[in-house]
């Protein structure tokens, strides 16, 4: 049985369990659009690959993120592990970026130097910084009045109630914080990353709790 | 009646088990080393020892999604993914939602893996004994049933457990904190040190804060070795290091020539025999052909989980048993527990940049619980422990918001910053109204109704999270700690993984669904010995006791069968 008729025979095994749409989204979720479909062009690829080495460049310690080939990794999990609304933000925030490039430097963000690249990441860091806080402080407004309207919470829900789980507030996918937190995943766990930025030890056999930091350590990975 | 004798003999065995998990490993290796010929029964597929822990061994770079779960994943997996323990490392370890739905009246997280070995695989290890304090609450504040054992009825079953998988730890000669067998406890760094001994001198060892007593093995022991301080446990671990099914009894029942293991069996029922008044055997689904089966024994363990084995009682109905079998007290399903946690504080150690870690312990510290203790009354009943721990990780305090760049890169490639939390176990109350019972509206993969699940926790507990979460606090700002602050990030029923209580043991046929011997009072040759069966939850984490419930009923049952009394 393959998964699309896997899918089909568990859906109608759990009966109207799923709506219409859960049971589309499963089947488009088998097409893999992203492995197929063209979410990223070349160039996008290219930019993405220019800007993860600007976030985690090589420096004199260590090589960086395109010696550890962070940048189809980062393309590939946009892809596989996002929706589609941070996939979009994540596109567009490619567009803009080139786009500023081509404004501030009359070039592609590929033909401008490194130091250029900085100052616009540099601008779109502080750009999605701002856009955090703009976010943090309108939840924050909102839950403000909410509990105006609603008149002050009883003792329980201040604190300690357990059903009170927090999902916390769905907030709007950012460029930059994917770009930024993807290449840190990706170069970290890749094998240069691991190896020869952090220290890799693949089998410790023993745990020491406490040993004399030596000139030089790096984390373990 | 209208039976093949030659396909019933065929299908006999001394004893059945349902399930391979940790109680049920353990039902398989006591009864077959008490020779008894043995059929354990397994609803998922089998997974080899070593041989299919097929991501044990891969580097970080080998993870294609570096440990994340896809869009794919999430769609297919709803319930699992909510929380941690589901990801790329160990994903084939945990259920697929969509074949196995339940309903939440309320939001109830079950977290489920369907093989050989079940949670064993992915257990946390954490090894605690109960105390006569966890056993006599229910008699003294009038929550739930009596349980019908104390500690010295059940301490020489922890000895043999515990002997038995190898549980490292420290014993400490405190009160209801029982000592044990143990194997040398792990190390405790620089930074939990200090803390232990500024909290034990600031309370005057009233509180303690000891190793975490854990199922992994320091020495080599039993012909399994030691643990090589990786703490990629949950992938299944290739040097046999912690406790499993797998590792540990499976290899025992199978050394005594007397089991038979079937996976992809679902048992689905247990059939009641009304001339004899006993259970004559069990029908199975097989998960791969959809065939019905039945199997035929003379005594029946259940261990498929508490609410795998609460399902298969209440699905096993007859005349005589219309509401589940054994279910005359109207308590099957009831008083399910959960722990719950999510909740305490930390706070950043200074004075220890010079100190570092080597290896990576698969385990942490343990605060055994004082509060109701003695002389301390609380406006709740109960009370909870702590696991936590220090560690240094590559965050320093002066890193800029959304930081990059090589300077960036170099420092965050230095150790930084000490942290030590100390997180909240706590005890929840058996409610009646907590329940579960099976909704005949849906059906799951394998044509089978589903629970629906119905449970909250209350008042008592709300109440405890606040001591849970400011004595958190004083504890590391007394020991020296900075910046510390506390959380509470909610914790809903079946998160900590610690279901129990849908089928508890009891003194009164009238209040309780087993005896003190795990056996069922009304179907005398029925042993519950998982999760289902516990009278209260207590507060420590509760594997231990299920294994030592499981080998002191199996030996009963045994004797009995032995008395011609089954």
């Amino acid at each position: 049985m393959d998964r699309r008729e896997a899918v089909k025979s568990v859906a109608f095994l759990i009966g109207g369990a799923l709506s219409a749409t859960t049971i589309a989204t499963l089947f488009d979720s088998c097409n893999e659009p992203g492995k197929s479909g063209v979410l990223f062009t070349d160039n996008h690829g290219k930019l993405v690959t220019e800007l993860a080495d600007i976030i985690i460049p090589t420096t004199a310690k260590s090589p960086g993120a395109k010696a550890a080939n962070v940048g189809p990794f980062i393309t590939m999990m946009v892809k596989d592990c996002y929706p589609d609304d941070a996939q979009k933000a994540f596109v567009k925030g490619l567009d803009d970026l080139e786009a500023s490039a081509k404004k501030d430097f009359g070039k592609s963000f590929l033909e401008i130097s490194v130091k250029e690249r900085e100052q616009l990441v540099t601008k779109v860091r502080d750009q999605t910084v701002a856009a955090q806080k703009e976010e943090n402080d309108k939840i924050a407004e909102a839950e403000k009045l909410e509990q105006q309207t609603k008149g002050a919470r009883p003792e329980k829900e201040k604190a300690g109630n357990p059903m009170a789980f927090k999902e916390g507030p769905k907030k709007a996918p950012q460029f930059f914080a994917i770009a930024r937190d993807l290449t840190m995943l990706g170069f970290f766990t890749s094998e240069i990353g691991a190896t020869k930025a952090y220290e890799f030890v693949e089998i410790p056999g023993r745990y020491d709790g406490c040993v004399d930091l030596k000139p030089g350590q790096r984390v373990w990975a | 009646m209208n039976l093949n004798t030659k396909a019933t003999a065929q299908n006999t065995y001394d004893a059945i088990v349902v399930g391979s998990g940790i109680s049920g490993g353990w039902a398989a290796k006591e009864l077959t080393e008490k020779g008894l010929k043995v059929l354990m029964l397994e609803r998922g597929r089998n997974i080899e020892h070593i041989k299919d822990y097929t991501t044990a061994m891969k580097k970080p770079w080998e993870f294609e999604h570096r440990g994340r779960l896809t869009e794919a994943q999430k769609e297919t997996h709803p319930v699992q993914k909510r929380d941690y323990p589901y990801q790329e490392y160990n994903e084939s370890f945990w259920v697929n939602d969509l074949e196995c739905p339940y309903t939440e009246v309320k939001r109830f997280d079950w977290y489920r893996g369907f093989h050989v070995g079940g949670k064993s695989l992915m257990w946390g290890r954490q090894s605690y004994r109960l105390s006569d304090l966890n056993f006599e609450e229910n008699a003294k504040d009038g929550h739930g049933v009596d349980w019908p054992i104390r500690y010295k009825d059940i301490a020489p079953w922890y000895d043999y457990a515990e002997k038995f998988i190898g549980v490292s730890g420290e014993n400490e000669n405190y009160p209801h904190f029982p000592d044990g067998h143990f194997l040398p406890p792990m190390q405790m760094n620089c930074v939990e040190k200090s803390v232990k001994e500024r909290i034990e001198k600031k309370y005057n060892r009233s509180r303690i804060l000891t190793m975490g007593r854990t199922a992994n093995l320091t020495v080599a022991h039993g012909g399994r070795g030691s643990c090589q301080y990786r703490n990629l446990c949950s992938r299944g671990c290739p040097f046999g290091a912690y406790f499993s099914t797998q590792s540990s009894t499976l290899p025992a029942a199978v050394a005594t020539g007397n089991l038979t293991l079937r996976p992809f069996s679902l048992v689905n029922e247990i059939i009641y025999d009304k001339e004899t008044q006993k259970a004559k055997g069990v029908r199975i689904i097989d998960a791969e052909t959809m065939e019905h089966i039945e199997y035929f024994a003379k005594i029946v363990f259940v261990n498929g989980s508490t609410l795998g084995s609460t399902f298969l009682l209440l699905n096993s109905t007859s005349a005589e048993h219309p509401n589940g079998l054994g279910n005359g007290s109207g308590e099957l399903g009831h008083n399910l527990m959960d722990h719950h946690f999510r909740c305490g504080a930390s706070g950043q150690a200074e004075g220890f940049d010079d100190k570092y870690t080597y290896g990576k312990r698969a385990n942490g510290i343990y605060v055994p619980r004082y509060r109701n203790v003695g002389n301390d009354k609380r406006d709740y009943v109960r009370g909870f422990g702590y696991q936590g721990g220090a560690s240094r990780s590559g965050w320093h305090n002066d890193i800029a918001e959304l930081a990059f760049g090589g300077d960036f890169k170099d420092l965050i490639s230095t150790p930084g910053i000490w942290s030590m939390g100390l997180g909240g176990f706590g005890e929840t109350l058996p409610h009646h109204e907590n329940r579960v019972y099976i909704d005949k509206n849906k059906k799951d993969k394998w044509g089978q109704p589903v629970l629906a699940i119905d449970c909250e926790f209350k008042d008592n507990e709300a109440k405890m999270r606040v001591d849970m979460m400011n004595d958190a606090a004083e504890m590391l700002e007394a020991s020296g700690i900075k910046n510390v602050k506390t959380y509470d990030n909610g914790s809903v029923p079946g998160m900590a993984i610690h279901e129990m209580g849908t089928a508890r043991m009891g003194h009164d046929p009238k209040t309780s669904v087993l005896n003190k011997w795990n056996q069922m009072h009304e179907v005398k040759n029925v042993f519950v010995t998982d999760g289902s069966c516990m009278p209260s939850a207590a507060c420590q984490n509760p594997s231990l006791t299920y294994m030592a419930l499981t080998a002191r009923a199996a030996d009963f049952a045994v004797s009995e069968l032995k008395k011609g009394n089954l």
